[in-house]
């Protein structure tokens, strides 16, 4: 029962075999006794094999796996935090420099200079009469 | 209760797409599906062991991690399998090297002599435990697991010959060392 036979024998055993090639082991079992007691081990081992109750992993396995997949995505999140965490700080350092900056370069303490926006004087604000230019 | 009723109904590829959209309950639903069929594989590589169980849920792990990348060329089930013997072979390398460790025994794991495995399902379990991880894994799927030659193949990544080759030596070395129990 070696090489393709040995195949064609365990078709058998699943029922996927033509009834020609069911014709052809029958044939070669009865040709050879060793052959036939080779197949009666092997349905013999094969049967003790195949579980008869289905396997599991005990009670709770599916809820234990969510639990787990869900700390697991706790873990990721943390670290994408910590991840980011040395940028943030970056970030917030340039901030800070930049207002700081402001503040030595501009004349007075308000709150627009120190954003950096210009504090227009009233003085500088010109009025444009857009009627007047059209008709000019 | 209701909701659990109709994931049963729903197919694994629906399972999946939800799973993927974040649906834990569909991810469940799938776990509970195939956990039979990945302690069965597990097992029988492995043997009842606590590690089983611990490369169990890595299966699972595993595959909901690799839910962007499936694309369902495969079946479920088979995509499964395949993880659940790579795993199970990494584990066999990794309890090799601890017992080499430890022990200088060929099978270090094993408690007791032949003659203490008087029956014959002790001793099946014994002497399949015995067999190269390699043939181990061809006789699980093809004996235990049900698969046909072809797809053994495909779930190891081996070419057809090998499969049956490895299948035939496996079957030689169980019923050598079952000769007198099986006759």
């Amino acid at each position: 029962m070696e090489g393709v036979n040995e195949d064609l024998f365990l078709q058998s055993l699943d029922g996927k075999i033509s009834e020609e090639q069911k014709m052809k082991l029958a044939e070669a079992m009865n040709a050879d006794p060793a052959l036939r007691r080779n197949a009666d081990q092997f349905v013999k081992l094969r049967t003790k094999l195949l579980r008869k109750e289905e396997d599991s992993f005990g009670p709770f396995f599916a809820e234990r796996i969510i639990n787990q997949i869900k700390s697991l995505k706790k873990e990721i999140d943390y670290q994408i935090f910590f991840f980011f965490k040395k940028y943030q700080l970056a970030a917030i350092g340039v901030v800070v420099a930049l207002v700081v900056l402001n503040i030595v370069l501009s004349d007075n303490l308000s709150v627009k200079s120190v954003l950096g926006f210009e504090d227009e004087q009233v003085d500088n604000i010109v009025a444009i009469d857009l009627y007047k230019n059209l008709t000019e | 209760m209701l909701l659990q009723f109709k994931m049963a109904e729903q197919s694994d590829d629906e399972l999946v797409e939800n799973s993927r959209k974040g649906d834990l309950a569909a991810f469940k639903t799938l776990v509970i599906r195939h956990e039979g069929k990945v302690a069965g594989v597990v097992r029988s590589m492995l043997g009842s062991t606590p590690e089983a169980d611990d490369v169990g849920q890595e299966v699972f792990i595993r595959f909901y991690e690799a839910l962007g990348k499936f694309r369902g060329e495969s079946a479920v089930g088979t995509y499964l399998t395949r993880i659940a013997i790579n795993l199970s072979l990494n584990e066999i390398k990794r309890r090799k090297r601890r017992f080499s460790i430890f022990a200088k025994e060929e099978d270090g794991w094993h408690k007791g002599t032949t003659d203490d495995r008087k029956d014959l399902n002790e001793m099946i379990t014994y002497e399949f435990d015995r067999l190269d991880p390699d043939f181990r894994a061809v006789a699980t799927l093809r004996l235990i697991e049900g698969y046909s030659t072809e797809e053994t193949a495909t779930i190891l990544g081996i070419p057809l010959g090998t499969v049956l080759s490895r299948l035939a030596r496996a079957q030689k070395k169980l019923r050598s060392g079952l000769e007198k129990h099986l006759n």
